[in-house]
């Protein structure tokens, strides 16, 4: 049950430049979520920003959840400045988790920049659940801007890194090294980042005939299905389901469905 | 024993108190249930509704705005037949006041979807939605007028849905007007039993980076609090001139916001996009105007319209 929660924030500090992790405390969501899903953050009480920030868990603990995000306009740097103690409003949880389907024997999953948000939660849950480690492809800008290399390999993840300026790892884009790791049929792909960045995950997926999930992003005002104003277009023909709510059908999405070109945001 | 009544008549419909919400910020109800018992409200006004499924325009659709939002959404709604059998069970059951927004393309539409509203007894009461910013590419022309902005065409299209129905009429005017009392007067004129003002006004962003709009149909309708004076004056400007009352709305986020709109003459009101911030402000904006009557030895809400002081 989506709740409306005052939560205590329980730790506040960076993991990158312009990058944080923001720990809160909330049992009453922390006792229904999973992998996946949102939520929305109020930062602040005044009218401007006037909405909330959707953001995905990072990870669930017994009371409470973890949140990454990265500091890039008004609410997030509202965000950035409360302190360990300060209560902020939270709704959540909300949207659809990551599917966990299965039969598939290599899970990578592909996470481009801060896209690599939800994904903690989701490794743990493939370790716990299904009793497969997943491999885990990091690609960001340089080397100052990896997130959680530590955190993954700490969790006995297999990491191969990508950056645009081959400061390390491969120098390449995230959709090339998930070409040099040969996914097959017998592979599922998760993947989150930047459009450009799972367009192009979604066309190696394509070509090797790869199932693949991928968790959108898109400007939200309530998340809740109301609003209809996160839609993404997918390849239905029938009017009534061409348009899907990224917040109530989604964020987790087979990447087959959702058209690419031009049904996404740039 | 209630001490302040809150009970008003919108047009011959009896809501037991002022408060709604606007059309499109509240989904179908069941959305928000969840949040608090929506049978509080006076009514429930559902998201506009067409003949057939809409998909609505091309994302992006929502852009933030200081202190309120763009949006061009474009109708996507379920459409009546899925309504009726979705959406009205679950607000009969909670005995819920209904007031079905609708759109047409043409007089006849309007008319049918009232008419077929009334016979399923999927309503209480029409809105109809003659001020819709978002259903025309922009990118060709000016895009297309609104009905709202001809007085005459405001007249046609009232005549054909009260001609269809015997619910109460509300007609949804545009602020994106010289002269909002014209349309007004002649929506009162074409029978109606209330005005519900205001949509959204006409906005635009740009991203200066890219230097493309920030929203898939170029222009949207903005809303929340930043319209909010513009929303009230209108409301008083419409009120001093029609005998039918007004259903007052445009950024309101507290009983505070509220009153004024009740103070400038508005009968009753609605929560707009507030409820995508918080899901609780119309039913907050209840308590709220029932605290200020206790506060205020005032016993009867309706005694607060068009009460203000000059």
């Amino acid at each position: 049950m989506t709740v409306l929660l005052e939560c205590e924030i329980t730790a506040h500090q960076d993991i990158a430049p312009g990058h944080k992790r923001l720990a809160l405390r909330a049992e009453p969501i922390a006792t229904v979520a999973v992998p996946g899903q949102f939520c929305m953050l109020e930062a602040h009480e005044g009218l401007y920003p006037f909405l909330r920030r959707p953001m995905s868990i990072e990870r669930i603990y017994k009371d409470g959840i973890s949140i990454l995000y990265k500091v890039l306009g008004l609410g997030t740097r509202l965000l950035a400045h409360l302190p360990v103690g300060a209560v902020i409003n939270v709704q959540g949880p909300l949207g659809n988790g990551f599917p966990l389907p299965q039969g598939f024997n290599r899970h990578i999953l592909v996470a481009g920049g801060i896209g690599v948000a939800p994904f903690p939660g989701l490794a743990e849950a493939i370790l716990q659940k299904l009793g497969r480690t997943p491999e885990v492809v990091l690609a960001a800008r340089n080397d100052r801007m990896l997130l959680l290399v530590k955190e993954f390999s700490r969790m006995g993840c297999p990491v191969h890194i990508a950056t645009d300026d081959g400061s390390a790892g491969m120098q390449g884009f995230a959709s090339d090294a998930l070409e040099s790791l040969t996914p097959d049929s017998s592979t599922l792909v998760y993947c989150c980042g930047p459009t450009a960045m799972m367009r192009a995950v979604h066309g190696v997926c394509a070509r090797h005939d790869v199932r693949c999930y991928a968790s959108l992003e898109a400007e939200m005002a309530c998340g809740d299905g109301v609003c209809m104003g996160c839609v993404v277009e997918t390849n239905s023909e029938d009017e009534a389901r061409r348009m899907v709510r990224v917040c109530r059908e989604g964020p987790v999405f087979d990447t087959r469905d959702i058209n690419w070109n031009g049904g996404v945001r740039p | 024993m209630n001490p302040v009544n809150l009970a008003v008549n919108l047009g011959g419909l009896s809501m037991k108190n002022p408060v709604t919400v606007a059309s499109g910020t509240f989904g179908y109800g069941d959305e928000y249930n969840h949040y608090f018992d929506i049978s509080r409200l006076g009514a429930v006004t559902v998201k506009s509704l067409t003949l057939r499924p809409r998909a609505g325009n091309a994302p992006p659709r929502i852009m933030e705005t200081p202190a309120g939002m763009l949006n061009a959404i474009g109708l996507q709604n379920i459409g009546l037949e899925s309504y009726l059998r979705e959406k009205v069970p679950f607000l009969r059951e909670k005995n819920c006041v209904i007031i079905a927004n609708i759109y047409g393309y043409t007089p006849d539409e309007y008319g049918e979807l009232a008419r077929r509203l009334e016979e399923e007894n999927g309503a209480d009461a029409i809105e109809a939605n003659l001020s819709c910013p978002n259903v025309h590419d922009a990118r060709h022309a000016r895009g297309g007028a609104l009905v709202a902005q001809s007085p005459e065409k405001v007249l046609e299209y009232t005549r054909a849905i009260k001609a269809a129905t015997t619910l109460p009429v509300f007609i949804k005017l545009s602020p994106n007007v010289a002269d909002i009392v014209e349309p007004a007067l002649a929506a009162q004129q074409g029978g109606a039993d209330a005005i519900s003002l205001i949509n959204t006004l006409l906005g635009m962003d740009i991203d200066p980076e890219t230097r493309t709009p920030r929203l898939g149909n170029i222009v949207g309708g903005l809303s929340g609090p930043a319209i909010r004076p513009v929303a009230v004056k209108m409301v008083w400007d419409a009120c001093r001139a029609l005998e039918i009352p007004v259903l007052g709305m445009g950024g309101i986020s507290s009983a505070e916001d509220a009153l004024q709109f009740l103070l400038a003459g508005a009968r009753a009101v609605a929560v707009g996009c507030m409820s995508f911030r918080r899901p609780d402000t119309a039913l907050k904006v209840v308590e709220g105007l029932e605290a200020y009557c206790m506060r205020h030895g005032i016993v009867d809400i309706n005694d607060l319209v068009g009460a203000m002081r000059l």
